[in-house]
C-alpha cells in the first residue's frame, strides 16, 4: 500500500522554490535599506557589491518574481489543479470557527482539535498574505522604480509614503515568512528540523490524517467507492 | 632766546630758570633717546635701512623688457608691522648677495624656515606640497599659487590678526583673487552675508569647508568637499546644537538627509547620488525664502530636474528633509506609526501562536514520531 500522497505537484514545488528564492533575495536586499545603520545590513550590503549592485539585485529578484505571479495567476484561473486549489484556498466560515476553536484547544478550554481540510486557516493566511504583499510591493515598488516617472505625476509626499508603505510591508512579510511560515510547515516539533513536502511533495498518509483529517476522510471514502 | 631776554631787558631770574628747564629737557631727551635708540637699532637690522633707500622709495618700480612694470615699493610701515618684523630681508630674499644687486631676485621661498620638524610652523608647508596648488606649482604652473600670493608678502601676519590676508574674515578674498565666480557667488550666500555683512565670527568661509594648506580637488577621496565627505563638512555646524539655537539654523538637516534614500546610499559610497551642495549649491547657499535660492519653491523642480529629469511642481508638494518621526508630516506620521504597532503586534501575535502551540503539543505529546492520537 502507497504510504504517502501526492501534495504538491512537481509544478507548484516549482513555483514555491522561485517565489522562496526571489522572497529570500528580495529581502536581503531590501531590509538592509530599511536598517541600514545596523553592521549585520553594512555588511550584507558589502558582500551585495556596494549599494549600486544591491538595487541591480533587487530589481531581478522583482523582475522574477513579477513573472512568477503573472505565471501563478494564469495556473490558478486556467489549468483545473490550479483552480482547484485555488478554491480548496478561498477562505471560508469554517476557517474562523477553527481559529477560535484551535485557540481555546491550545488553551486547554477543549480538548478537541478542529479538524482541517487540504489547507487550515493559518495556511489560507499565509497564502492570501503573500498575495495581498507581493500586490502592495509590486505597485509600491514599480512607483519606485521609475522614480523620474513618478514624480512627474505624484507629490513629494506621495513618493515618502510610497517608501514608507514599502519599507514596512517589506518588514511584515519578512515576518510572516520566515518566522511564522517556518515555524508552521518546518520548524515545529511534528516536523523538525525540516517538512520535506516542499522538496519532494509528499505528505505521507499518517500526517496527513493528523493535520488534514477532512482530506484525508474524503480520499478514503473515494478510495472504498472505487473498491 | 638769547634775543628775546636782550629784548625783554629781565637777565637775572629768567636766565636761571631757562638753565634748569634745558638741563631738564636735556636729561629728558638723552634719556628718551637712551631708551629708544637700542630699540630702533633692535627692531630695524641694519641691512633693513639699507634696502630701504631704494626700495623705500614710493614709485620706486623697473619697466621690463616685456613692458610689465614691476613695483619695487616696499611700504616700511607694512613690513614693520608684520609677523616677519625682525627677519632681516635677506632672510627672505636669500639669493640677494650683495647691496645694491645686480640680478633680479628670485621668489621668496617660504620653506627655508617653515619645513617639516620646525617648531615654527612646518605643518602646513608640508600639506600644501599635496594640495592641488603644491601640485601645480610643482608641476610649473605660472598661475599656482605660493606662501606668499595668500599669506602676503612684506605685510605677512599672524592669522587671527584682523590685518591678515588670510584672517576668517579676509580670506574670501584672497581667495577671490583667483577664484572669482566662487567668491561672487560666496559673498551673496547665507554664510558669506553671515560673515562679511552681519560679522557672524561662527560663519564658514572658504577654508571653513575646503580646508587651509590641504586643498584637494573636489574628485579626490581625501577632499573635504568629495561627494561622500560634504556632508562631514555641513554637519560641523548644521548638527551643532549650539550654533543652531544660537543663530535659529534649521535642525535636524543631516539626520533626516542620512536616513533618506540619498543619504543611505551616500552613506554606503554612491558619488552620483545627491549631497548636501547636489541641491543647496556650493557657495551660492540661500534660505528658501529667498527667490534666488536653489531650494526656493519656484526653483525646486529645477533643482531635483538636474539629476531627475521629469521633476516638477509636484516637488514642491511635501517637505524634502522628511523626519517620519515628526507629527508635523501629518499622514507620514501616522501611517509610519500605524505600521510600527501593526508590526510589533503582529510579531507578538505569531509568536504568542506559536507558544501557544508548542505548549500544546508537548502536553499532548504530539511531537515527532508520537503523533499517534490524530483524531
Amino acid at each position: 500500500m502507497n504510504h504517502s500522497v501526492e501534495r504538491l505537484s512537481r509544478n507548484q514545488r516549482i513555483q514555491h522554490i522561485i517565489l522562496l528564492v526571489s522572497m529570500i533575495m528580495l529581502s536581503v536586499t531590501g531590509l538592509v535599506l530599511k536598517f541600514h545603520s545596523n553592521p549585520f545590513s553594512v555588511w550584507l550590503i558589502r558582500i551585495e557589491g556596494g549599494i549600486w549592485v544591491r538595487g541591480l539585485i533587487h530589481r531581478i529578484f522583482a523582475i522574477i518574481l513579477i513573472l512568477l505571479s503573472l505565471y501563478h495567476i494564469l495556473w490558478v484561473t486556467f489549468t483545473d489543479k490550479g483552480h482547484s486549489e485555488l478554491m480548496a484556498l478561498t477562505p471560508r466560515g469554517k476557517d474562523f470557527s477553527d481559529f477560535f476553536r484551535k485557540l481555546a484547544y491550545n488553551l486547554g478550554l477543549s480538548g478537541r482539535q478542529p479538524q482541517f481540510d487540504k489547507y487550515d486557516y493559518l495556511q489560507k493566511l499565509q497564502y492570501w498574505g503573500v498575495v495581498a504583499g507581493t500586490v502592495v510591493m509590486v505597485m509600491t515598488g514599480m512607483i519606485l522604480w521609475f522614480v523620474n516617472q513618478s514624480m512627474a505625476i505624484l507629490p513629494k509626499w506621495a513618493i515618502d509614503l510610497t517608501l514608507l508603505v514599502h519599507g514596512w510591508d517589506g518588514v511584515m512579510i519578512f515576518i510572516v515568512l520566515f518566522v511564522f511560515h517556518l515555524y508552521n510547515v518546518h520548524l515545529n516539533p511534528e516536523v523538525f528540523p525540516m517538512s520535506r513536502t516542499w522538496l519532494d511533495g509528499s505528505i505521507s498518509l499518517e500526517q496527513l490524517q493528523h493535520e488534514h483529517t477532512l482530506e484525508y476522510n474524503r480520499l478514503m471514502s473515494d478510495k472504498k467507492n472505487e473498491k | 632766546m638769547k634775543n628775546n631776554m636782550t629784548v625783554s631787558g629781565h637777565s637775572s631770574r629768567p636766565a636761571k630758570a631757562s638753565a634748569a628747564v634745558r638741563i631738564f629737557i636735556a636729561a629728558a631727551a638723552v634719556s628718551m633717546l637712551a631708551v629708544l635708540m637700542p630699540m630702533k637699532a633692535w627692531s630695524q637690522p641694519p641691512l633693513y635701512q639699507k634696502c630701504l633707500l631704494c626700495h623705500g622709495r614710493p614709485g620706486f618700480k623697473k619697466i621690463l623688457p616685456d613692458g610689465k612694470v614691476l613695483e619695487l615699493f616696499v611700504n616700511k610701515a607694512e613690513l614693520e608691522h608684520s609677523i616677519h618684523a625682525k627677519l632681516h630681508c635677506t632672510d627672505c630674499h636669500a639669493d640677494v648677495m650683495e647691496i645694491p644687486h645686480m640680478k633680479v631676485p628670485g621668489t621668496v621661498n617660504c620653506y627655508r624656515c617653515h619645513y617639516k620638524d620646525n617648531p615654527n610652523g612646518a605643518k602646513p608647508a608640508n600639506e600644501f606640497f599635496q594640495s592641488v596648488h603644491g601640485k601645480l606649482d610643482e608641476q610649473g604652473d605660472p598661475k599656482a599659487p605660493r606662501c606668499q600670493n595668500c599669506h602676503g608678502g612684506h605685510n605677512v601676519q599672524k592669522v587671527d590678526s584682523p590685518l591678515s590676508t588670510v584672517s576668517h574674515l579676509n580670506v574670501a578674498y584672497t581667495c577671490g583673487k583667483c577664484h572669482k565666480p566662487q567668491y561672487d557667488n560666496y559673498v551673496q550666500s547665507i554664510h558669506g552675508t553671515a560673515l562679511l555683512d552681519r560679522h557672524i565670527k561662527s560663519a564658514p568661509t572658504c577654508t571653513t569647508c575646503h580646508g587651509k594648506h590641504l586643498i584637494l580637488k573636489p574628485d579626490s577621496p581625501d577632499s573635504t568637499i568629495y561627494p561622500l565627505n560634504v556632508i562631514n563638512v555641513c554637519s560641523k555646524c548644521h548638527e551643532n546644537k549650539e550654533l543652531i539655537r544660537k543663530y535659529n539654523i534649521p535642525g535636524g538637516r543631516i539626520s533626516t538627509y542620512k536616513e533618506s534614500y540619498h543619504g543611505i546610499a551616500d552613506e554606503f559610497g554612491s558619488v552620483r547620488v545627491a549631497n548636501c551642495s547636489s541641491c543647496h549649491r556650493a557657495h551660492l547657499i540661500l534660505p528658501e525664502s529667498d527667490p534666488r535660492s536653489s531650494i526656493n519653491k519656484a526653483n525646486l523642480a529645477k533643482t531635483c530636474g538636474k539629476c531627475h529629469k521629469d521633476a516638477n511642481v509636484n516637488f514642491t508638494k511635501g517637505k524634502i528633509h522628511v523626519n517620519y518621526k515628526s507629527k508635523s508630516n501629518g499622514i507620514l506620521y501616522y501611517i509610519g506609526m500605524f505600521f510600527e504597532i501593526l508590526t510589533i503586534s503582529t510579531l507578538t501575535l505569531l509568536f504568542i501562536h506559536i507558544l501557544l502551540d508548542l505548549f500544546r503539543r508537548f502536553k499532548s505529546g504530539e511531537t515527532k514520531g508520537k503523533n499517534k492520537r490524530g483524531e
